[in-house]
């Protein structure tokens, strides 16, 4: 006799967790099955080499849901999140430094450019309004724009008089937010190539764009807007590391009753009737539920865990249809301490609980793409570069540290070989730009940890290595994100998507998981009135 | 009410070919108008030149297949001189090993030659016609916006968003095959969206081309999917785009617009340079021109790009420094030269026959062999530089109109000339000007030939190179972009030019914009110039109303 459970999740990243834990406050039984023996998908912290503890994937949280912070308390089940201030961006002898400090950020600017210094204040003030404009679609179900769905008017109609309520220049940045390069929209505003590219960059992470390419300006305002609640201003990194969100997020799955396990991979979904009925262990069991919840990507679920032919054909393509080209690989440092930045005087610490960002022009972040386009990770990569244990000393050996590199661009489809040849390469290549502005990086580095997208894959079940679980393209955003019209659900019944694949996509922001939770317990309820009625 | 004092009702700035439409409609519904010419001739870029005594070649369009038919309809274009020629064949597409792909008029004759060209699968030959017509079916969807003033956004009002719906209700329905309809495919990269349709890159090249013509866009780049759409929508070229040539060239059309447009009572003035909009407070009254003679009238209408219109003729304080800092911003760095050639006989394209009946010289001779040639060809105009390789359209206009080349007059031995479209040719070179590398530009795009009609350059009796500076210069575009504003999501619909400014109005009352930086865009189809005129004369109308409550 199989064991029977309302819900299912297949996969414990940080969505999974989340829906977990709001299905199981609705009262509901929930098991969630995770395939490795850590729960926390690819936002975890693993002791790779001893002592050091690497957030290994994701890096930094700006973008978790302040709602979900407060609904499921993660404060009280231990999330700590310290902020991360400031970005350096080295120029050989010279920099660019913006920090919290707005004062300062604005000296700084000035000593590039008068105009530029002045254009700041408006394009932060301008973003933040963006941002708030654009809140409601994270939070909600996509709208239905979509097919023929009648309730599309509906939300086209709440958008339209949203939007027509806007002042001209918020409606004029919106319309090229989401049709504009980054470079194109932030070079509107400014001069100074340095910080057009550093802020730019932003439009290029997790997905197969350059700065210049049409559509990066989007990604560019997805990265915005974890920056205007009331909890978090800026980015932040957890407490432990991002492993410790999930961390948190788990505890308050556990105490409002559901089952966690990990090491229990699924191996298939099963199906009665085009409805799914339960999953396959692969160590065979069988688990029976009223609903599958995936928080594994599309390609997986829907292609992977299901019995071939269980999808219609035009479904079967429209999956396929749906983009992951991996861009980014991750690179992360054991050093023996920090590395000193030329182009600072020695001495300097601050910016160590900052961010340093290399990219010194649009033309070098553009370069960089051109190399992944003709199949090669860039011989000047785009790298954003963390120092955790500058700011969290508990992720590394006391005196020693921990240098986390997101690099882009790492292409999932090579052009010769595979990366099991390049990897080291990569992070040959990674280290080698680094020290251009830090001499001193090389004598200091005891480990190195490089993921590729082909590494991301196996390890976190990532398709194609896409850290956002399919690329934020808006042919592939709201309402068509993951599938045309699906939202949440998929076109097997009872069978939900809960990961960075649906709505509104990728980053460590749990909005998937709660909208895929709320979305299900709404249907239900409306289908025990709808019974209740009859 | 009527131009009150003024001999004019309402003056339209620049003869180009949106001008005249937009002239010819107005003096249609009996307003007095003129047109403001500061060449010697009108029609601006559908323009033909005298290569040669006696040997005439397109300016620089060489296409008129966009042209909208209810234009030529409505203003009698053929009583007024136009003939369009329209051959069988509409691209065809030369590969460096001689094979080549044919795109006819005929889906149905371009799957069974696709079948057996040896370059396409069978699967890609047998769904060519399915998406061929899911491609009209698109470009239907689209041409339900491009044919009418986009819906005011800005704080629409009931009217606007019942207008807005019904578009967007009529195009949704006409995109319903399509899974997440416009939606999902506008935003695409046309590499991405041929990539759905076919496996053959050669297929995906010819056509993703099209899309990027007059372009600094890559395949790849989102948004590029809807330029093909775009270019599909209002013609029944589909897959294979169209190939309409105009008798005696592109100018034919300006000579019958102009033709037309005094027919219905406009004046035609050449040789007269507007060089401000005059106002009296917040509405225009007329124009000042070069010679310092001024014109009056409580309607100007613009034809010139967009940013000249605004930061030219306007002065600063009608504008303001937010709408000064936008127009300063509208992207339209130009991408694209022409060379224009005189033959002295035809070139032999391998592959053909080479004697002229081969009936697939007569469309757009694409070269554009792979997709990763057109990438890497724009890759090139992205870094300010000229391609090895670049990207051409040529056609051989005087194989369908032998008349171009006139046997009696001519000097020298030109039997045919070759109009060639070529990208990348970027505004700004970083290595060194224009001076230098004009020519580099015109032998370019011979040695590219060469490798597909070998000898060709021997055949040169004249060759004229004509730059992004030279279109900026001889027809006033800024930076020389063919289609005045750069095409691009985000420059596109209510918000070409200019979010707020989609509508054809522009800040002063009684101006307005005319030309190809207003929606539906660029390209010779006349659409800005009717669609403008449209809105002028509905504002006339409430104004005479107003005038005689």
């Amino acid at each position: 006799m199989a064991q029977r459970y309302d819900a299912v999740i297949v996969g414990g990243g940080h969505n999974g967790l989340t829906c977990a834990a709001y299905l199981a406050r609705a009262g509901w039984s929930v098991l969630l099955l995770e395939r490795r023996h850590v729960l926390g998908g690819a936002t975890v912290t693993e002791e790779v080499f001893p002592g050091f503890k690497f957030s290994v994937a994701s890096y930094v949280v700006s973008l978790l849901r302040p709602q979900i912070i407060r609904e499921l308390e993660l404060p009280r089940h231990g999330l700590e999140v310290l902020p991360v201030n400031g970005t350096l961006t080295p120029l050989g002898d010279d920099y660019l430094w913006r920090t919290d400090d707005h004062g300062r950020t604005v000296r700084e600017l000035r000593r590039w450019s008068k105009r530029d210094a002045e254009a700041y204040e408006e394009y932060a003030l301008l973003m933040a309004e963006m941002a708030r404009f654009v809140q409601p679609l994270l939070d909600d179900g996509p709208p239905r724009l979509a097919g023929l769905d009648p309730r599309g008017l509906l939300d086209l109609a709440g958008l339209a008089r949203r939007f027509a309520a806007l002042p001209e220049p918020q409606q004029t940045a919106f319309i090229q937010l989401l049709t504009m390069s980054s470079a194109d929209f932030v070079s509107q505003w400014f001069e100074t190539e340095p910080l057009r590219a550093t802020i730019a960059a932003s439009g290029i992470i997790g997905t197969f764009l350059g700065v210049r390419s049409p559509g990066s300006a989007y990604v560019l305002l997805h990265h915005y807007m974890g920056e205007v609640d009331g909890e978090y201003r800026a980015w932040g990194l957890p407490r432990g590391g991002t492993g410790a969100v999930s961390g948190a997020i788990a505890a308050a799955a556990r105490e409002a009753g559901a089952e966690l396990r990990v090491e229990s991979p699924v191996a298939r979904i099963t199906t009665r009737d085009g409805r799914a009925t339960g999953v396959v262990l692969e160590s065979g069991q069988e688990i029976e539920a009223g609903a599958v919840l995936s928080s594994a990507d599309v390609r997986t679920t829907l292609l992977g865990l299901l019995e071939p032919g269980t999808l219609l054909a035009e479904d079967e393509v429209a999956v396929r249809r749906y983009k992951f080209r991996g861009s980014s690989g991750k690179v992360n440092f054991a050093l023996g301490g920090l590395p000193e930045f030329s182009c600072l005087p020695a001495g300097t610490t601050e910016h160590y609980r900052g961010m340093v960002s290399i990219s010194p022009s649009v033309e070098y972040l553009e370069r960089a793409y051109d190399d992944a386009v003709e199949g090669r990770f860039s011989a000047e990569p785009y790298i954003d570069i963390g120092f955790p244990s500058a700011i969290d000393p508990s992720v590394a050996p006391p005196g020693k540290h921990v240098m986390a590199c997101f690099v882009q661009y790492a292409p999932y489809e090579l052009a010769d070989g595979t990366w099991d040849d390049h990897r080291e390469a990569f992070g040959d290549t990674v280290q080698r730009t680094i020290a251009r502005h830090a001499p001193n990086l090389d004598s200091l580095v005891l480990h190195r940890q490089v993921l590729t997208p082909l590494d991301i894959e196996r390890t976190f079940g990532l398709s194609e290595g896409n850290i956002f679980q399919g690329e934020l393209l808006l042919e592939q955003l709201f309402s068509n994100r993951p599938l045309p019209g699906s939202g949440y659900r998929t076109p097997v019944a009872d069978l939900w998507i809960c990961g960075s694949s649906a709505h509104p996509g990728g980053a460590i922001s749990g909005a998937p998981g709660r909208n895929a939770a709320l979305e299900l317990l709404g249907s239900r309820r409306a289908v025990g009135r709808a019974e209740r009625v009859a | 009410m009527t131009g009150g004092g003024s001999r004019y009702d309402a003056i339209v700035v620049g003869g180009g070919h949106n001008g005249l439409v937009c002239a010819a409609y107005l003096a249609l519904d009996g307003l007095r108008t003129v047109v403001l010419e500061r060449r010697r001739e009108v029609g601006g870029m559908a323009a033909t030149h005298e290569l040669l005594p006696g040997v005439r070649v397109p300016a620089l369009a060489h296409t008129l297949g966009r042209l909208r038919p209810s234009i030529v309809r409505d203003l009698h274009l053929r009583e007024h001189g136009l003939a369009l020629v329209q051959p069988e064949v509409r691209a065809w597409a030369p590969q460096p090993d001689g094979r080549s792909l044919t795109l006819w008029g005929d889906a149905e004759r371009t799957a069974a030659h696709l079948a057996d060209s040896g370059l396409v699968s069978a699967a890609d030959a047998r769904a060519y016609a399915d998406n061929d017509g899911r491609l009209r079916a698109l470009g239907s969807a689209i041409a339900v916006l491009m044919s009418r003033p986009p819906p005011d956004i800005t704080h629409a009002g009931l009217g606007d968003a019942l207008d807005g719906l019904r578009a967007g209700l009529a195009a949704r329905a006409r995109a319903r095959s399509e899974p997440g309809g416009l939606l999902r495919v506008t935003p695409m990269s046309v590499a991405d969206l041929l990539a759905e349709w076919f496996a053959s890159d050669a297929l995906r090249a010819v056509v993703a081309a099209r899309a990027l013509q007059y372009t600094s866009w890559e395949p790849r780049n989102p948004g590029t999917a809807a330029l093909l759409l775009t270019d599909t929508a209002g013609n029944d070229g589909g897959m294979a785009g169209q190939t309409v040539y105009a008798r005696g060239g592109p100018g034919a059309l300006g000579q019958a617009l102009e033709s037309a447009a005094r027919a219905l009572g406009a004046e035609v003035r050449t040789g007269a340079e507007v060089v401000a909009v005059r106002r009296s407070g917040e509405a225009v009254c007329g124009v000042a021109l070069a010679s310092g003679e001024e014109v009056d009238a409580p309607v100007v209408v613009s034809g010139l790009d967009p940013r000249q219109t605004l930061l030219r003729l306007l002065e600063p304080e009608v504008l303001g420094p937010r709408l000064g800092w936008r127009a300063g911003n509208i992207r339209q760095r130009g991408a694209t030269g022409k060379v224009n050639l005189a033959l002295g006989a035809l070139p032999a394209f391998r592959g053909l026959d080479g004697n002229g009946t081969d009936p697939r010289l007569r469309g757009r001779i694409v070269i554009a062999p792979t997709t990763t040639y057109v990438e890497q060809a724009a890759r090139a105009g992205k870094y300010d530089r000229l391609a090895d390789a670049p990207v051409l359209e040529a056609t051989i206009p005087s194989l369908v109109d032998p008349g171009l080349v006139d046997t009696r007059r001519r000097r020298r031995k030109a039997a045919h000339v070759v109009s060639v479209i070529v990208q990348p040719a970027p505004y700004e070179l970083r290595d060194a000007g224009w001076d230098a590398q004009r020519q580099t530009l015109g032998h370019g795009v011979l040695r590219t030939l060469d490798a597909y009609a070998p000898g060709i350059a021997e055949l040169v009796e004249e060759m004229q190179v004509i730059t992004p500076l030279d279109i900026e210069s001889e027809w006033g575009a800024t930076e020389g972009h063919a289609l005045h504003a750069e095409a691009g999501l985000d420059q596109w619909f209510a918000w070409r030019p200019l979010h707020g400014y989609g509508r054809y109005r522009l800040p002063l009352e009684g101006l307005y914009l005319c030309g190809s930086g207003a929606h539906p865009g660029g390209g010779v189809t006349g659409g800005p110039g009717q669609l403008a005129a449209r809105e002028v004369l509905a504002d006339w109308a409430r104004r005479r109303d107003r005038s005689h409550a």
